[in-house]
C-alpha cells in the first residue's frame, strides 16, 4: 500500500496529523525530487506558489539549459526538488527534454513528482506510464483542478490512486490550493518501505519483457528486478539512449538477438510498424480508460481560448495582428527603454568624472574612470532595453501567444530554412543583438536555433544607428536619407535570410526541421512569475555578459591609452599653454588626441590591419574605427570623431560629417557601410552567444564568418562602384 | 484515403494511420495523436501551409509536410 493513496490511507496528505506522525518515526535527512511534467502544465506556477522555498537558478552542467532548484525545510527533512525541463515522453526531442530524461535516468533521485494538467490528463499520462515503468516512488500531482471544476467536473483522486498505486494531490496553483500538500506527500512517500506503482501491459508484450528481463539480470549492472524491467521496456520501446548503455555491455550481444526476435515478432502480432507504435498504443488505451474513469466533465462548446483565437490566428487577419504586436513591443522596447538608458548613462558619466577629481591622478584614476566606468555603464545602459523586451517575450511566452505566432510565420520562415518562431528574436535583433540571442532559447531545435544566432548578428541593431546616419548625411545629400536608412535596415534582413538558406542547405543539409508545435490554451500570466523571470534575467545577463564586456572593453581601453608618450603630451601641453586663441587651443587637444591614438598600441593595430581593408579604399583610420566598433558600436562614430581630430563629437555635428565627406572616398563610405552592417556584432553580443553556444566548432565559425563575408561583400561592392565610375 | 491536408477548418476526423517517420512520429503519439484518436482543424493559414488541428483536448500546430502523413477516416 503506498503511503498516502490508497483506500486505507487515502487522503492522508490533505491531512496534516496523519503525515506528522509517519514522519516522527523515520530517519530525517536530506530528499532528492524530481519535478517532471510536459510542458505548460503550470509546474513552474506550482513552484512559485510553495510556501518557505528557496529558488536556486543555474544551468544544467555542460548544457546552457535553465536550472531550477527548490529547497524547502519541513519537520526537520530538507527536501531539495529540482524542476526539470517539460518532457512530453522519453522519446526525447528538444535538448531540454534530452536533459529531463537523462536526470530521469541517471540521477538517483528518491522521489518523483509528476505534474499533470486537469484539461488534458489523458495526453498527459502517456509520459506518466512511461514514468511508472521506472518502478520509483512517485506522485502524482493533477493541476488546474479549478478549471474542471468551472465546468462542473469532478476528478476521482481515489479511483486514479487506486488504479495507478501512487498518491494524486489535486492542486490549482492558481488558487494555490493543494500546493503545501506536495511537500507533505513528499516525505510520506519517502519514508514508505513500499513502492506498488506498476502498470501491466498486454500479455503478449508483458512476457516480452520478462524474457528479456531475465537476460538482462544476468549483468552484473541490471541485477534488480525493477530497473532490469525497466530498461526491457525502453529497449523494447526503441530507445536509442538505453540501447547505447547497453550496447558495451558484455550482455549486449545476447539482448540483441532476443530483442531482434521480440521487434520482429511482436509486430507481426500486432499488425504494427514498430514496437513503438504498440507501447504507443497500448498506453494511449490505458490512458484514455484512466481518463474515463477518473474524470467527469462535459466537453466544452467553445472555450474563450478559441473564440479569441478567431480572431488572433484568422487566415487573413492573423498575421496583420500579429504583425501589429512585433511592432508595438519594438517600439515600447525602445520608447520605454530609452528613458532609464540615459539616466543611467549620466549616472555613469558623472560618478565617473566625480571619481577622476576626488581621487589622485595616476592610473588607477585613468583605469577606473576611463577603463571600467564607462564599460560597466555601457553594459548596465542596456538593462532597460533589454527588460522591456523580456518582459513583452515573456508576456507573449506566458500567455500562449508565442506559439500562434510560430504558427503564423512559419509558412514564410520555412522558405528560407527558418522555423516560424524564429522570426521573433529576428525581430528583437533590430533592438539589441544581446537580448536576441537569448531570445533564441525560445527555439527548441538545436539547429533551427543554431541558424537563427548564426544571421541575428544582420538584423542591424539600435547602436550601429549612429554610424548610418553619420555617414548616410555625408554621402547622400541629394536623397531622402530615411529611404536609405530604411534600405540599409531591410537590405540586412534579407542578406541573413538568404544567409539563412545558405547555411540550411549547405550545413544543414538533409530533411527540413520537422514542425510538430503544441498550440496551449491562452492563461492570464502569473505576475509573481513574470517578475521572478525578470529578476532572473537580470542577473543573469548581468553577470555572464557583465563580466565578459567590463574585461573586453577594459582591453580596448588599455590598448587605446598605452603606451604612454609623455613626451609627447609634454611638447603638446607646452604649445597648448602659449596659444591665447581658445579655438587653436581646442584644435592642439584634437592634435594631441589623435596623435596619441596613432601611436597607441590600438594605432599599431590599426596600422598593421590597414593592409586587410586597404582593397576596400579604407585607411588605416576607418580600420581602427571598424576594428574598435567590435567593442561596441557606438565606438564607431567617437573613434572616428577623435581620429578626425574632433573633440566630443556625435553623429550630427556638421564639422565631423564634412570632414568624412573630405577625407573618405564615396566608395569607401559604402564599403564601410556594408561591413558595419555584416561584421561582427559588440563584445556583450559575441560574450551572449559564446555562452548560449557551448559547441567550439560554432563559436570560432560565428566569430570568423560574417568578417569574412563583409570583407567581401564590400569589395565586391567596391568594385562595381569603380566600373560604375564611381 | 485521406489526409488531414485534405480536411476543412472545422472538419472532424478519426486517425487511421500514421506514415509519418521519427522523431515526428513520436512527438505526435506523445501529443496524444495515434491511431482511433479523434480530430478537429480549427484553423489553417492562408496558403494552407502550417495546420492547427485539435486532438484530446490539445491544440497542436503541423505543417503540411506532416499534416499529410497523417491519414484520416471519416468520423462513424
Amino acid at each position: 500500500m503506498h503511503p498516502c493513496g490508497g483506500d486505507k490511507m487515502s487522503g492522508c496528505c490533505g491531512n496534516k496529523t496523519n503525515c506528522e506522525k509517519s514522519t516522527i518515526k523515520a530517519e530525517k535527512g536530506e530528499i532528492k525530487v524530481a519535478i517532471v511534467g510536459q510542458p505548460n502544465v503550470g509546474k513552474s506556477s506550482i513552484i512559485n506558489a510553495l510556501s518557505n522555498a528557496k529558488l536556486h537558478v543555474g544551468n544544467f552542467s555542460g548544457v546552457t539549459v535553465e536550472k531550477k532548484e527548490v529547497y524547502v525545510k519541513k519537520n526537520g527533512y530538507d527536501v531539495l526538488m529540482t524542476d526539470l525541463p517539460g518532457i512530453y515522453a522519453f522519446n526525447a526531442y528538444t535538448p531540454e527534454e534530452q536533459v529531463a530524461k537523462d536526470f530521469l535516468i541517471k540521477e538517483d533521485c528518491d522521489v518523483i513528482v509528476n505534474v499533470v494538467d486537469a484539461n488534458t490528463l489523458s495526453r498527459n499520462l502517456i509520459f506518466t506510464l512511461q514514468l511508472l515503468d521506472m518502478h520509483k516512488k512517485m506522485i502524482l500531482v493533477i493541476n488546474m483542478v479549478d478549471e474542471i471544476e468551472k465546468r462542473d467536473g469532478k476528478i476521482n483522486k481515489k479511483r486514479i490512486e487506486k488504479l495507478l498505486g501512487v498518491p494524486v494531490i489535486l492542486t490549482s496553483a492558481k488558487q494555490n490550493r493543494g500546493v503545501d500538500e506536495i511537500i507533505d506527500c513528499i516525505i510520506d512517500t519517502y519514508n514508505a518501505h513500499i513502492v506498488k506503482n506498476k502498470i501491466y501491459y498486454n500479455e503478449k508484450i508483458e512476457q516480452r519483457i520478462e524474457d528479456l528481463a531475465k537476460i538482462l539480470q544476468k549483468s552484473q549492472h541490471f541485477r534488480d528486478k525493477d530497473y532490469s524491467r525497466f530498461i526491457a521496456i525502453r529497449l523494447l520501446d526503441r530507445d536509442e539512449n538505453i540501447y547505447k548503455i547497453i550496447h558495451d555491455l558484455p550482455i549486449f550481444i545476447e539482448a540483441h538477438k532476443a530483442l531482434e526476435k521480440m521487434y520482429a515478432k511482436l509486430e507481426a502480432e500486432f499488425d504494427e510498424d514498430s514496437t513503438t507504435d504498440i507501447l504507443a498504443n497500448e498506453r494511449v488505451a490505458i490512458a484514455r480508460n484512466l481518463q474515463m474513469e477518473a474524470i467527469d466533465v462535459k466537453e466544452e462548446e467553445e472555450s474563450l481560448s478559441e473564440k479569441i483565437d478567431n480572431f488572433l490566428i484568422h487566415p487573413i487577419l492573423g498575421l496583420p495582428i500579429f504583425l501589429f504586436f512585433m511592432w508595438a513591443l519594438f517600439q515600447l522596447t525602445f520608447v520605454l527603454g530609452n528613458y532609464p538608458m540615459n539616466v543611467i548613462s549620466s549616472i555613469f558619466s558623472e560618478t565617473s568624472a566625480f571619481l577622476a577629481d576626488l581621487l589622485p591622478k595616476g592610473v588607477f584614476n585613468s583605469v577606473l574612470t576611463d577603463g571600467i566606468l564607462p564599460a560597466v555603464g555601457a553594459i548596465v545602459m542596456f538593462l532597460p532595453n533589454i527588460l522591456v523586451l523580456f518582459l513583452g517575450l515573456n508576456l507573449l511566452e506566458q500567455t500562449g501567444y508565442m506559439s500562434r505566432a510560430a504558427y503564423l510565420m512559419d509558412g514564410f520562415m520555412k522558405r528560407f530554412g527558418l522555423q516560424g518562431k524564429a522570426f521573433v528574436p529576428l525581430v528583437s535583433g533590430f533592438g539589441c543583438t544581446v537580448p536576441a540571442y537569448m531570445a533564441a532559447r525560445t527555439l527548441k531545435n538545436p539547429k533551427d536555433r543554431i541558424i537563427t544566432m548564426l544571421v541575428l548578428g544582420f538584423m542591424s541593431c539600435g547602436a550601429r544607428l549612429p554610424i548610418y546616419v553619420l555617414l548616410v548625411s555625408a554621402f547622400f545629400t541629394n536623397e531622402n536619407p530615411g529611404n536609405i536608412l530604411f534600405f540599409i535596415y531591410i537590405g540586412g534582413a534579407i542578406l541573413g535570410l538568404i544567409v539563412a538558406k545558405i547555411l540550411r542547405t549547405v550545413l544543414f543539409r538533409g530533411e527540413p526541421e520537422p514542425f510538430v508545435m503544441e498550440i496551449p490554451p491562452y492563461r492570464f500570466p502569473s505576475f509573481k512569475a513574470l517578475g521572478m523571470d525578470l529578476w532572473i534575467k537580470t542577473k543573469m545577463f548581468l553577470k555572464k555578459a557583465g563580466s565578459f564586456i567590463a574585461i573586453a572593453a577594459m582591453i580596448i581601453w588599455f590598448l587605446s591609452a598605452y603606451p604612454a608618450n609623455d613626451d609627447m603630451v609634454q611638447k603638446y601641453n607646452a604649445k597648448i599653454e602659449q596659444t591665447s586663441s581658445v579655438q587653436q587651443k581646442e584644435q592642439l587637444k584634437n592634435d594631441l588626441n589623435s596623435k596619441l591614438l596613432e601611436n597607441s598600441y590600438l594605432g599599431s593595430v590599426g596600422k598593421f590591419i590597414e593592409p586587410v581593408f586597404a582593397p576596400l579604399g579604407m585607411d588605416w583610420r576607418l580600420s581602427v574605427a571598424v576594428v574598435a566598433g567590435l567593442s561596441a558600436k557606438e565606438v564607431v562614430v567617437s573613434t572616428l570623431g577623435t581620429l578626425y581630430s574632433m573633440g566630443g563629437v556625435n553623429e550630427t555635428n556638421k564639422g565631423l560629417i564634412e570632414k568624412i565627406r573630405a577625407n573618405v572616398d564615396f566608395k569607401a563610405a559604402i564599403a564601410l557601410i556594408i561591413i558595419i552592417m555584416i561584421y561582427s556584432p559588440c563584445l556583450a553580443a559575441m560574450g551572449t552567444f559564446y555562452a548560449e553556444v557551448p559547441q567550439w566548432a560554432w563559436r570560432v565559425f560565428y566569430t570568423i564568418y560574417p568578417n569574412v563575408v563583409a570583407w567581401l561583400m564590400a569589395f565586391g561592392a567596391y568594385k562595381t562602384l569603380a566600373l560604375m565610375g564611381y | 484515403m485521406k489526409n488531414i491536408s485534405d480536411l476543412k477548418i472545422d472538419e472532424e476526423a478519426i486517425v487511421a494511420k500514421m506514415i509519418a517517420k521519427e522523431p515526428v512520429k513520436g512527438r505526435l503519439l506523445s501529443m496524444g495523436i495515434v491511431k482511433g484518436a479523434k480530430i478537429k482543424v480549427v484553423a489553417h493559414t492562408l496558403a494552407r501551409q502550417t495546420w492547427d488541428i485539435l486532438s484530446d483536448n490539445t491544440k497542436v500546430a503541423l505543417r503540411e509536410e506532416e499534416a499529410r502523413c497523417i491519414l484520416v477516416e471519416e468520423t462513424k
